[in-house]
């Protein structure tokens, strides 16, 4: 009986030391693509929060996250640009850290002036195409999401 | 070349249609019976993973070339086909050996023995897709599972785009396009708005193909009672979904339209 006892006691015990840990849920590194071609401003929003979300479970010191935007995704960056609440959202991200990175062809296609027309553009944000960016990420080892 | 009943695929043509030079027609017709025969599929499953093998081994390979020619002119002679497997091997064992010398870097071998490797200034801007892995084939899949006209265009916008940037970067690459749900009208003859397109774009990409989902083509007849007529040299596969993950297990980008 005791044997018996000593034994369910040592099953709790390991249950919940690993229960333990998942609640701890601490995440490793992490690197993340989004997605982002689509012009809809909800659904660009919604693509903002779920960043922002990402970011508060896993922690910015364990996320290495880039949003790569082509075709109408570039509109978000226009927002950014007259919208205070686009702004402040993506002012936010990249003070943790997010990489916001636009597409050439796009810019060529559309004929955007990056540094009047989009919010706060390097040079070095802008990637020659952002489906291949994609690609080479994602051989990098980055994660693929488009919400 | 063994042109017996039971394999009326020859080596040759296996070879063709691993490294990507066969007609749309002749890859389709090779991706059923692939699907259907094991020993064939097993044979397919070899010679990719010694091209990817011997790719590894050339650390910068030669762009591919822009076909003019017909397909068959480009074919491998068996010859061609057991040099390359030496030279493959060769270049395998010195890369291994020189790897071993050098005390197990992480460097990949083959790269680090390469005088033509990419200097210093390649370097200097390790995010861009442009320079980096430029050695290393790329292989993209895009899914498309819409039927709205303007998704559809996207998606051959996308795949054009890129397609077209690699042959300008010279980078080796493979891309396919999956078709699911609405996304299967794309190369549906009957109700497509740009078949056209997708012959065009079939003919002029060797390294490009149209893969429909079967369970979607199952769907639109017994739901709707529509025989879909495919635009010719559009593979069909199993199930979309299920390629999609294969692919990404496989090492492929998965990029949704």
């Amino acid at each position: 009986m005791k044997k018996l006892l000593a034994i369910a006691m040592m099953a709790l015990m390991t249950f919940g030391a690993t229960a333990g840990i998942a609640v701890a849920g601490s995440y490793s590194k992490q690197k993340v693509v989004y997605h982002v071609n689509y012009g809809d401003e909800k659904r660009q929003k919604g693509a903002l929060r779920n960043i922002q979300n990402h970011i508060n479970a896993v922690g910015k010191e364990n996320l290495d996250l880039r949003v790569v935007m082509h075709s109408k995704g570039y509109t978000l960056l226009k927002r950014a640009n007259n919208n205070p609440d686009f702004e402040q959202k993506v002012a936010n991200l990249k003070k943790q850290g997010v990489k916001f990175q636009i597409c050439a062809n796009t810019l060529r296609g559309k004929k955007i002036n990056y540094k009047n027309d989009l919010y706060d553009v390097e040079k070095s944000d802008i990637v020659p195409s952002g489906v291949a960016e994609l690609a080479h990420l994602q051989q990098m080892g980055f994660a693929y999401i488009r919400p | 070349m063994k042109n017996d009943r039971d394999n009326p695929f020859s080596d040759e043509f296996l070879n063709a249609f691993v490294d990507g030079q066969l007609t749309s027609e002749e890859k389709a017709e090779a991706y059923e019976r692939i699907n259907r025969d094991h020993s064939v599929n097993r044979k397919v499953c070899e010679l990719r993973k010694l091209r990817d093998l011997v790719q590894l081994a050339y650390a910068a390979p030669p762009p591919p070339p822009v076909h003019k020619a017909g397909p068959r002119s480009r074919r491998r002679t068996p010859l061609n086909i057991a040099a390359g497997l030496v030279a493959g091997f060769a270049l395998l064992l010195g890369a291994v050996f020189g790897w071993h010398l050098s005390g197990g870097d992480a460097v990949p071998p083959a790269v680090s023995q390469s005088g033509a490797a990419p200097g210093p200034g390649a370097a200097a801007r390790p995010g861009s897709a442009q320079l980096a892995s430029a050695r290393q084939e790329q292989k993209v899949l895009f899914h498309l599972n819409s039927g709205d006209p303007e998704n559809m265009k996207e998606a051959l916008d996308e795949v054009e785009n890129l397609l077209k940037f690699y042959r300008k970067t010279g980078q080796r690459a493979r891309v396919e396009l999956v078709m699911n749900g609405g996304g299967l009208k794309l190369v549906r003859q009957d109700a497509s708005p740009y078949p056209e397109r997708v012959r065009r774009m079939q003919k002029e990409y060797n390294n490009l193909t149209f893969i429909a989902c079967q369970n979607s083509i199952d769907r639109l007849k017994d739901e709707r009672g529509i025989t879909a007529r495919l635009v010719p040299g559009t593979v069909v596969i199993d199930s979309g979904v299920a390629q999609i993950m294969r692919r990404q297990q496989q090492g492929w980008a998965y990029i949704q339209v």
